[in-house]
């Protein structure tokens, strides 16, 4: 198969990505592994805040229907339950259902591939009952299961505490969060105040000694400051926070960086999110962990700098839409958590110091 | 059960199929994976460890973690996560290393 522009991943970044470029008139396919498109939007039931002015506020899940709406009434195409897992020798991609193998040639690609949870290794923490945050999300809120009666949260950043509403809504009974700091990772004070009037305890400067039970876990004893305490759950949820998914780019030759504030490793890129690999680019939460609003920015600038170099728009205009979109992506970032997008300066920075380089070395 | 105005998985979620688990008929809904069904009937150990045979079931839902393998008409491994039920579909828990087509490659 044959396209101009092939997209990894279909969440939030990747299927807003595919609606500007393919209005921009390019021949764009979108691949996702899952069985339906939208990725983590899947199952994100609550409001989204700090969206792009081109967007209403709206809940995650209405936002990738919306999405989903918009590209079918475009000419793209759509494959999922398809896995990137490789590259050919000639440069054509590899996507996969399990059975066979087919090949990709495309002019451009985007990477779009999001975020991957941490874990936290403890005694216990591989019995059933102790999953993700974001697992536990998928359960509730995509799968209409309720994934325990009882349970506990590890971590308080905005993400872990979003999840411990959403369970306490739904019917289980949360008898704390655990955090190992001696306050709150998170800041979303609306959550924040819920939690509390649900009447949420928060163990701070507290961890998990260990999880006990015979098929799943049961019980849990928690170190809390000099005490130990236990308590009866049926559920452990990991909130230890997110990282780019880094696969794709490692089999697509791209350099990569560190940033603590963008969830770790990540590739370089410039202000057109085009990689080392001059053929990729990248957008969404694989360029760095942030807000929707964020996610959503980047696939923009992305598509409109693809719509640049494939001669579908003039340079000027390119340039002075993408300049407006940076200037957006630093009020929303800036809003949420500042350091996010001082790390993302520094990465683009990063990747300019680099293509000097190479170029003062002829290469 | 929570059930959200605007859900995806969606308007067919209502339609029950069945299915079978290490021999005994169980009720999904369509639409749901294995995983989730598995544990709406109250089962959370998917299948047991290569090694220490303990006991594993879901964890990232995300296809990326392989805690959550079970057989599916016959194929092991299968992400129970990342896969849909079937009507009829007979799944049986993990219970360690797959055979590994041997007989076939003779290597
Ligand atoms: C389980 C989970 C729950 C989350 N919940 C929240 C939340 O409540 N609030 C919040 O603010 N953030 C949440 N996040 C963060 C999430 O990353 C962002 O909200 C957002 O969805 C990121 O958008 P994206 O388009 O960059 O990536 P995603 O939405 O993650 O989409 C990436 C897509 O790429 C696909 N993919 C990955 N690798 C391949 C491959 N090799 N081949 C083909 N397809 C591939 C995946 O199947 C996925 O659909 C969650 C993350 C996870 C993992
Ligand atoms: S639960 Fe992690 S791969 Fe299925």
């Amino acid at each position: 198969m044959k396209t101009d522009l092939f997209i990894i991943g279909g969440g939030p970044a990747g299927l807003h990505a595919a609606s500007v470029a393919a209005t921009y008139g390019i021949e764009t396919m979108i691949v996702d592994e899952s069985f339906s498109l939208g990725g983590q939007l899947r199952q994100q039931t609550q409001q989204l805040r700090n969206l792009p002015k081109s967007f209403k506020t709206q809940t995650g899940t209405a936002l990738a229907k919306q999405m989903i709406e918009k590209l079918r009434q475009l000419d793209v195409t759509k494959l999922v339950k398809h896995t990137m897992i490789g590259t050919y020798q000639d440069g054509r991609i590899g996507v996969t259902d399990g059975h066979r193998t087919i090949p990709i040639s495309a002019n451009k690609i985007i990477v779009a591939t999001g975020a991957a949870e941490e874990a936290c290794a403890f005694p216990g923490w591989t019995l059933p009952g102790v999953m993700t945050v974001g697992a536990a999300q998928i359960l509730l809120n995509r799968e209409y299961v309720r994934p325990g009666k009882n349970a506990l949260i590890l971590g308080s950043n905005n993400f872990a505490l979003q999840v411990a509403k959403q369970l306490a809504e739904g019917g289980v009974n949360v008898k704390g969060i655990i955090e190992n700091k001696e306050r709150m990772e998170g800041n979303e004070t609306e959550t924040i105040d819920q939690l509390q009037k649900i009447g949420v305890p928060l163990y701070f400067n507290s961890t998990i000694q260990r999880a006990f039970g015979r098929e799943k876990v049961e019980k849990v004893i928690l170190n809390h400051g000099h005490k130990a305490l236990e308590m009866d759950v049926d559920l452990i949820c990991i909130g230890k926070g997110l990282s780019p998914i880094l696969e794709p780019f490692e089999i697509l030759d791209c350099h990569f960086t560190y940033e603590q504030a963008l969830g770790g490793w990540l590739p370089v890129y410039s202000l057109s999110m085009q990689t080392s690999n001059p053929s990729v680019y990248v957008a969404g939460n694989a360029a760095g962990i942030t807000d929707m609003g964020a996610i959503l920015l980047t696939a923009e600038i992305a598509a409109v700098s693809i719509a640049e170099s494939l001669e579908c728009v003039n340079n000027a205009d390119a340039d002075k839409t993408r300049k407006l979109l940076w200037q957006e992506l630093e009020q929303i970032e800036s809003e949420s958590f500042k350091r996010t997008f001082q790390a993302r300066a520094n990465v683009v920075k990063r990747f300019q110091e680099e293509t000097d380089l190479s170029q003062v070395n002829g290469q | 059960m929570k059930i959200s105005p605007d859900k995806l998985v969606e308007d067919n979620q209502n339609k029950e199929i069945p299915f079978y688990f290490n021999g005994k008929l169980l009720k999904a809904k369509q639409g749901q994976t294995i995983a989730a069904a598995l544990m709406a009937n109250g089962i959370c150990k998917f299948g047991v460890s290569r090694k220490l045979q303990q006991p594993r079931g879901l964890f990232c839902a995300n296809g990326r973690c392989c805690s959550c393998f079970v057989s599916v008409n016959g194929l092991d491994h299968v992400l129970s996560c990342m896969t849909q039920v079937e009507a009829g579909a007979n799944i049986s828990s993990n219970e360690g290393d797959p055979n590994v087509r041997r007989e076939v490659n003779e290597n």
